[in-house]
């Protein structure tokens, strides 16, 4: 189902947390919702669910205006933490359905399948709030994938997982957001974790959202410096106010089809591989030399030109 | 999976509540908003049945009033409560009318002040003086004298003062003030205004009366209070022997005329105050004077004391008192 | 000292001995404080609920005025709702002064304002994602409520303790508004204060005893049922 944004901003005492943010997400895939802390990404989501009052534009589910204050039947939201109600996990799980007028005998299919999917089957009968940290993320997860909405919204999903856990969840989330089919939305603060769970992406920074498409049209060419600064990317001063923007670990010494020149403070022998680090037009850098290769004084770096964007601020 | 159970411990409560009702019938509390329509059918179906009884026990020359039923307010002083005379007329008035009386015990002034506006029925009072006011002005109607104790004046058994020695109320007071301490009231009721009055009698300031203190506090509470303190005070001889065998005081000073209690009952008047439940209110002044009432009031704890708490007095005037 | 022991002797004695009246006393408080403190609940639970849960201008100001309620002394709504139910009052043609009902009113908005109190506190400290949860699950306003409350269910007990604790306790609304009337508006405390005018102090001693056990009974008993919801 179609998630857009139409001019939305909201204000809340005094300070723009969301400006004039005009967005389309993607129907049936899943797009991750990526800016720093504080940048206004759970604002969005809690938009969405109707949890939050826009002061200007409006958010559209379909063709129907999100209404402040009530939760669109076809939005499911698993929040950053974990809440439950007093109860086993299975009744937590149950009882948003049954608020959803899901009948009887489907809520026990449905509560069977999204805790098989998240790898907490056995925990059912357990009291949702004696749950670890890991559990219970898992089960705010299953609780939302059991409403099989149109519409998912998981707040960083990964968060408060351990490494384990975290490495699992994020090499299966994906595939269990598309096998549900639904039109996920996912708030993250991580690049990685974006690239890796999501189709697109929307880039939201200090309340504007700076860039939004699919993953590699996003990634590969950011269409503005703070965008690409956010990316990743070194970003160095080009001619007349220009910015050069380099794709992370795309410099390489030697010529190639975009040369630059380095300047080389210390380089680092790592055994395999050595380390060289100083500056290209007064910003710092850092490249990578084989073993066994020297590099003194200004050196010619260089970048393929697809990694290389050219900005005008 | 439907182990969900959200509020049972809130049924619990409400389970365990709606019993009461039910556990409050079987005890036999039946009295609430006594005077509405429920309780007043209930009665008037067990008049037959009763009636012939109540007229048995009330027989002859005093006007029996019939079954009337309802309710009534009688604002009284605490005294008369503590004196428990009450506990046994009020079950009797209800047996031979089916009236119930709230009975209200305050100090004098807000039982008169009760009657003057209207939030009582009858006024059972002994403050003479200030019931004469009330009376002209027309609040309460259809007075009849009752009753009369005395007061006394007690003390610690050492009696300091010599008060014992005394040939008159005058030089008794004027011992007690001049060692103390005395107790009073001070709570405006019948038997501080006595006190009041009886030191100006003797013609002593208050200021001149050594550790005189203000209990502020009903008759027992204040004997209590003596006791504790080994002082002297005014009481009603009434609560005094009702409480006697508690205290370590004894009578000091007695006898004297102006030191009689005498209780009269009033109607509010209907005239004045609507609401005022005429028929019951006058039933219960009719029952207070009747014979078999005042023979009861003559025998009341007699055999507990050794002497009457009250002298009935139905028919007498005040003058005829205490001669 | 003595007076204390006979007292405990005289009190254990009545107690055994099941003395009607003494019963009959107990009854009727239990009666007129519970009837109160129901009657509290069914009001000030989603009074506090509403007023933990909405915001609206004027809120602060009630929960000032709520929380100023909590502190009234018992003897000044006590002289209030007598002024009110008394037959020169407002409300005297109702005929409820010196009744058990009156008790009860008096009672009730003496309770209210505390179970009010606990229970807005109680909600207020549930988890904060908890109402935008039940928003997205999708509850109707009925079932938010219920839910609430059951989650805040430790809180509002004690809400419901403190409100019995309160009026069960309580001498001068009792004895201003009921009269303290024997075999109809006596409870225990207006009896103590009744039997220990009287110099009966062992009767007084004995009532005590089991204003005590009663209020202790409850208590334990909800207490019993918070520790196992707890668990």
């Amino acid at each position: 189902m179609d998630v857009r944004f139409d001019g939305v901003s909201v204000r809340r005492s005094g300070r723009e947390v969301l400006h004039g943010a005009t967005v389309q997400f993607a129907p049936g895939r899943v797009t991750a919702l990526l800016g720093p802390n504080g940048a206004g990404k759970t604002t969005m989501l809690r938009l969405i669910a109707g949890l939050e009052r826009a002061t200007a534009g409006q958010v559209l589910i379909g063709d129907t205006p999100v209404r402040a204050g009530t939760t669109s039947p076809h939005v499911a939201y698993a929040f950053q933490s974990a809440v439950f109600l007093a109860g086993s996990l299975a009744n937590n799980l149950e009882l948003a359905l049954r608020f959803r007028s899901v009948p009887p005998a489907e809520r026990a299919t449905r509560v069977r399948e999204a805790a098989a999917a998240t790898g907490i089957a056995e925990l059912l009968g357990r009291d949702a709030r004696r749950l670890s940290g890991g559990e219970a993320q898992r089960a705010n997860l299953a609780r939302a994938l059991a409403m099989r909405a149109p519409v998912t919204l998981l707040d960083e999903p990964l968060s408060g997982l351990d490494a384990p856990g975290r490495r699992q969840l994020l090499h299966e989330l994906p595939a269990l957001l598309r096998a549900f089919g639904t039109t996920a939305i996912v708030v993250t603060h991580d690049r990685d974790e974006a690239l890796r769970l999501a189709d697109a992406l929307v880039v939201l920074l200090d309340g504007k959202v700076r860039a939004q498409g699919p993953r590699a049209e996003v990634f590969g060419s950011p269409p503005n410096a703070a965008t690409a600064r956010f990316l990743g990317y070194t970003l160095l001063p080009g001619e007349g106010g220009e910015l050069i923007g380099v794709a992370p670990r795309a410099l390489r010494p030697g010529p190639g089809e975009v040369e630059l020149e380095m300047q080389v403070d210390d380089v680092l022998d790592l055994g395999v591989r050595a380390e060289a680090w100083g500056t290209v037009r007064g910003v710092p850098v850092s490249v990578s030399l084989r073993a066994g290769e020297r590099a003194e004084g200004a050196i010619v770096v260089s970048a393929a030109r697809a990694a290389v964007t050219r900005f005008r601020e | 999976m439907h182990r969900l159970r959200p509020y049972t411990w809130l049924l619990g409560i409400l389970a365990v509540l709606a019993l009461i009702p039910a556990l409050a019938a079987c005890g036999g509390d039946d009295d609430d908003g006594g005077g509405d329509e429920t309780t007043t059918s209930t009665i008037a179906a067990t008049t037959t049945g009763t009636a012939t009884a109540a007229s048995a026990t009330t027989a002859a020359p005093s006007p029996t009033p019939a079954k009337i039923g309802g309710s009534m307010i009688l604002a009284t002083t605490t005294s008369t409560q503590d004196s428990g005379l009450l506990d046994v007329l009020v079950p009797m008035f209800k047996e031979q009318t089916g009236i119930d009386v709230k009975v209200i015990a305050v100090g004098t002034g807000a039982a008169l002040e009760m009657g003057a506006k209207g939030d009582a029925d009858a006024v059972l009072v002994h403050a003479p003086a200030s019931e004469k006011k009330y009376v002209d002005a027309g609040d309460l109607v259809g007075g009849k004298l009752v009753m009369h104790n005395d007061y006394v004046l007690v003390g610690p058994t050492s009696d300091p003062a010599k008060a014992k020695d005394a040939k008159d109320l005058k030089s008794a007071l004027t011992a007690i003030a001049a060692t103390g301490p005395f107790i009073s009231r001070g709570d405006d009721s019948g038997t501080h205004k006595k006190e009041l009055e009886t030191w100006q009698a003797a013609g002593i300031a208050l200021t001149d009366v050594k550790s005189r203190e203000e209990s502020g506090q009903g008759m027992g509470a204040t004997l209590n209070i003596a006791d504790q303190k080994s002082g002297y005070t005014l009481t009603d001889r009434g609560t005094y022997l009702s409480l006697k065998k508690n205290l370590k005081l004894e009578v000091v000073f007695q006898g004297e005329k102006s030191l009689l209690n005498i209780y009269s009952v009033y109607v509010v008047s209907p005239e004045k105050h609507t609401a005022v439940k005429k028929a019951q209110a006058e039933a219960f002044v009719a029952f207070m004077v009747a014979p078999d009432t005042q023979k009861l009031i003559g025998e009341f704890k007699k055999a507990e004391y050794g002497e009457s708490l009250f002298i009935p007095d139905a028919g007498k005037t005040i003058e005829q008192l205490g001669n | 000292m003595d007076a204390i022991w006979e007292g405990l002797r005289e009190a254990i004695r009545l107690i055994a001995s099941g003395d009607a009246q003494l019963r009959e006393i107990a009854l009727r408080t239990v009666l007129v404080s519970g009837g109160a403190t129901l009657l509290a609940m069914a009001v000030g639970v989603p009074l506090g609920y509403g007023l933990a849960r909405t915001r609206f201008p004027g809120r602060t100001l009630i929960l000032g005025a709520v929380n100023t309620g909590m502190g009234v002394p018992p003897v000044v709504v006590g002289l209030v709702v007598w002024l009110m139910l008394v037959r020169s009052g407002p409300f005297g043609p109702m005929e409820l002064i010196y009744t058990k009902r009156a008790m009860v009113i008096a009672q009730f908005v003496i309770a209210t304002p505390l179970v009010v109190g606990f229970t807005a506190a109680a909600i207020q400290a549930l988890p904060r994602e908890f109402p935008d949860l039940l928003t997205v699950l999708r509850a109707g306003p009925l079932t938010r409520f219920w839910l609430t409350v059951r989650e805040a269910q430790l809180g509002i007990m004690v809400a419901v303790m403190a409100g019995f604790g309160a009026v069960v306790s309580e001498v001068g609304a009792s004895m201003t508004v009921g009269g303290n009337i024997n075999g109809q508006t006596r409870v225990i405390t207006t009896a103590i204060v009744t039997e220990t005018a009287r110099g009966e102090t062992a009767g007084a001693m004995a009532l005590g005893i089991i204003l005590l056990a009663i209020t202790f009974a409850v208590t334990l008993l909800l207490t019993a049922l918070q520790q196992r919801r707890a668990r």
